[in-house]
């Protein structure tokens, strides 16, 4: 069994002036998880993985992020696709790895492949449309086999097919791999039919809600068990005051 | 917050203050006096002027060459503009004489002009014109088409005249371009009015710069030259941009 | 304006214009009260012999041009070796912006005119006072673009980057690099331009040789088709630099722009009063 990164977050907190956007946060994720982190609008979901990320620093709190004795080597797929304009999609993904040598390109040409744009290589970003940018930006993600993938709403923008397959992709991936995974979506039915776990957010960046989804995968969107737990979450959704501060 | 008011002007008037210091430093010292006169003589240059009664003559004839040839290459600019902004074929046509007159230096158009009406005052009009118009022109071509065309088919498919298409959904998305047009065209128009006057002026603000540079004057030559570069700047940052915020209050991205 | 060669369907009409142009000229010239106005075909012999090398001047067409643009790229080099670290430090660093703001903004409006005639008075006639001049007149552009690309490097790419932990060297090459691309340039382009039009009024006050002063030169010694036909090289040089050069370059260097093949209109224009799109051709060139 290989390592997989752990996660260890302790009274996280961050402000943008006035704004707070993450209120004392404390959870752990001990490896071989495919957490979800839901919440309305605003609540702070972005910044977290940002915050995990080492993009924006914290205002206060710890957080530790290992894989075995090392650092974790970290996966991000943005809410938007942030590709660089003026380089090709190929060189996009040969962007972010540490070399360059045939196995690495090799690499990043299958997992062009995967999100099903082998073919646009060459092209520029700006010759993609908007659903296809965010799929480069999620095989750049995977290309890296990371020991540690954050996602932050990557399938929203994706039309209901596309996003079916690639979600189904991303769990035989995770299933392949069991890396963990921090997978921020506001679609409750997306959360329930991949995750082992469930982060709830509410107004004002606090955590107001931890649960184990122990259902056998795969999971099948239609049958009763996940309806039901689907139910279940949403129940739970309305009845935490979601939106008060 | 380092970045407060106060410390903005604070760094603001430092500049100005190093800025005038090195001049006092340098003059005498790297440079000649004669070559950089310290910023004291040359206020006492332009107070001396002021007080000559010179001043008056010159900046009138340099500012009515200004303002007589402006206005003509303002209405010629805007209209070429118009025309080529609406119509594809006018663009075509157009184009390369509009590029042509924005990349050609002034001294040419100023020696050309000289040419043809020797010494005085027609000469400098002339080239104002033949100068300026291309940025009025550039200016208002872009504010045709910035136009949207949804408007326009709107406004079309309910059947608008021309003159309430051109009254209610071109002029109100020219109007900033109109302004633009008018601070660009004019700062080119005063330059040009003073190399003008350089070669053929018989007077004006250009006619004393050439003089004190015969003179190896520098003392006089750089006070005529703040004296006109100070009014310049005015109207082109102030008077013009102030009236612009005024008149465009209903926009606030444009006028903030 | 309209791209391309004198092909196409709007070809037809350019060479209409210049068609037109001549035929105005031609019919015009003996109306005029003045006898001193040249007609086209007079410029066009005189423009001939000058392209042929035959010269009443001291300097053949190709020898003055060819001094011109020695003068202009040395001093287009000095504009940008002073103007790139201190743009740099005005979009790093914001005291130094209000330190400096104010001078660049002078620098920008300052006609090159004056610049040629200092320049002219502290150095005399000869390479010096062109070649400050052309300096003098860009700097202000290449400073105020670097300032403004600097402030203007998308900060999610560099986000993105931080989170991927790119190397410091790839990310300028990149990222910081590839998005500065436009401002330099806007830089180059209208630094260029403006510097251009300074440069032929220091050589007709300040030194004894180059395109500005043979111009000069036909003027003093009345000589119609001299002045006319220099101001058409003039035109020829300046149309060449803009479509051949600046065209091609900013298609190659803009390639992955989804509108591909369109001419890049960005600039730091430095106080644009238009948001969304400025009008560069404007806001930086000035007429010397
Ligand atoms: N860079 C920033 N500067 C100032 N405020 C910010 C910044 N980033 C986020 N915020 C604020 O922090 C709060 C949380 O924002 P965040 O982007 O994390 O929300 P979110 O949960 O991802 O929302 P959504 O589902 O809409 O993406 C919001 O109130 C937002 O306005
Ligand atoms: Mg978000």
């Amino acid at each position: 069994m290989n390592d997989v990164a752990k996660i260890r977050v302790d009274g996280l907190r961050k402000e943008f002036g006035e704004v707070r956007a993450l209120d004392d946060v404390s959870f752990e994720v001990s490896g071989q998880e495919f957490v979800s982190i839901v919440g309305p609008s605003g609540c702070g979901k972005s910044t977290l993985l940002n915050v995990l990320s080492g993009v924006e620093p914290a205002t206060a709190g710890t957080i530790r992020i290992t894989e075995g004795e090392r650092r974790a080597r970290l996966g991000y797929v943005f809410q938007s696709a942030r590709l660089l304009p003026w380089r090709t999609v190929r060189d996009n993904l040969l962007f972010v790895q540490e070399t360059r040598d045939a196995a690495v390109r090799e690499r990043c040409e299958r997992y062009l492949d995967m999100v099903g744009l082998a073919h646009t290589a060459e092209q520029f970003p700006g010759q993609l449309s908007g659903g296809m940018q965010q799929r480069v930006g999620i095989a750049r993600a995977f290309s890296i086999e990371p020991d540690l993938l954050l996602m932050d709403e990557p399938f929203s923008h994706l039309d209901a097919i596309t996003g079916r397959g690639l979600r189904r992709e991303l769990h035989e991936l995770w299933t392949r791999t069991r890396k963990t995974v921090l997978f921020v979506t506001h679609d409750v039915s997306e959360a329930v039919e991949l995750s082992t776990r469930i982060l709830m957010f509410a107004k004002g960046g606090r955590l107001v809600s931890d649960q184990r989804v122990d259902l056998p995968f795969p999971r099948d969107g239609s049958s009763d068990e996940v309806a039901l737990a689907r139910a279940d979450l949403l129940r739970r959704f309305e009845s935490l005051d979601l939106l008060a501060t | 917050m380092s970045d407060s008011r106060l410390a903005r002007a604070g760094w603001r008037i430092a500049g100005y203050a190093f800025f005038l210091g090195l001049w006092q430093l340098a003059s005498g010292t790297v440079l000649d006096d004669v070559l950089l006169p310290p910023p004291a003589a040359i206020a006492g240059e332009i107070a001396g002027i002021a007080a000559s009664g010179e001043l008056p003559l010159h900046f009138f004839t340099t500012v009515s060459t200004i303002a007589v040839g402006f206005a003509i290459a303002y209405v010629l600019g805007a209209a070429i503009g118009l025309l080529m902004g609406r119509s594809r074929w006018w663009e075509a046509f157009l184009g390369d004489g509009v590029m042509a007159a924005l990349t050609t230096p002034g001294l040419v158009f100023a020696l050309v002009t000289a040419m043809i009406f020797g010494l005085g005052n027609l000469g400098p009009v002339v080239a104002v014109i033949v100068t300026s118009f291309s940025y009025v022109t550039v200016n208002v071509v872009e504010g045709v088409r910035a136009a949207p065309s949804d408007l326009v088919h709107m406004s079309r498919a309910f059947g608008r005249t021309r003159t309430q298409l051109l009254r209610h959904v071109y002029l109100p998305f020219l109007a900033p371009y109109l302004f633009t047009a008018a601070r660009y065209g004019f700062s080119v128009a005063w330059k040009i009015a003073t190399l003008s006057e350089v070669i053929v002026g018989t007077a004006g603000i250009g006619f004393m710069m050439r003089r004190s540079f015969q003179e190896f004057n520098m003392t006089g030559f750089l006070a005529w030259v703040l004296i006109f570069f100070a009014f310049a700047l005015f109207l082109e940052r102030v008077v013009l941009q102030r009236w612009m915020r005024r008149t465009l209050a209903w926009r606030p991205e444009v006028a903030a | 304006m309209t791209r391309g060669g004198l092909t196409g369907r709007t070809g037809v009409t350019r060479a209409l214009f210049w068609a037109a142009l001549v035929a105005v000229w031609w019919v015009a010239v003996p109306l005029l009260p003045t006898g001193l106005v040249p007609g086209p075909a007079e410029v066009a012999v005189f423009m001939w012999d000058e392209l042929r090398g035959d010269t009443l001047a001291p300097f053949t067409v190709y020898e003055s041009f060819a001094l011109s643009f020695e003068r202009l790229f040395t001093g287009l080099a000095i504009a940008f070796a002073v103007g790139v670290p201190v743009g740099l430090l005005m979009g790093l660093v914001k005291p130094a912006e209000h330190f400096l703001h104010d001078f660049t903004v002078v620098g920008l409006a300052m006609p090159s005119l004056v610049w040629a005639l200092v320049t002219g008075m502290w150095f005399g006639l000869g390479d010096l006072a062109p070649v400050t001049t052309v300096a003098l007149a860009a700097v202000a552009f290449v400073v105020i673009n670097v300032a403004e690309g600097v402030r203007n490097v998308p900060r999610e790419l560099l986000d993105m980057a931080a989170a991927y932990g790119v190397l410091r060297g790839r990310v300028i090459r990149h990222v910081v690099f590839p998005s500065l691309m436009p401002f330099f340039f806007a830089a180059l382009r209208y630094g260029l331009a403006n510097a251009w039009k300074g440069l032929v009024l220091a050589e007709v006050w300040a030194s004894t040789s180059g395109a500005g002063w043979v111009i000069k030169y036909w003027y003093d010694a009345h000589r119609a088709q001299g002045i006319v036909g220099y101001a058409l090289f003039f035109v020829i040089v300046a149309v060449f630099i803009e479509r051949a050069i600046f065209g091609r370059l900013s298609a190659r260097v803009f390639r992955w722009r989804p509108e591909i093949g369109r001419p890049v209109p960005e600039t730091a224009a430095a106080e644009s009063v238009v948001p969304k799109s400025p009008v560069p051709e404007t806001s930086a060139e000035r007429s010397g």
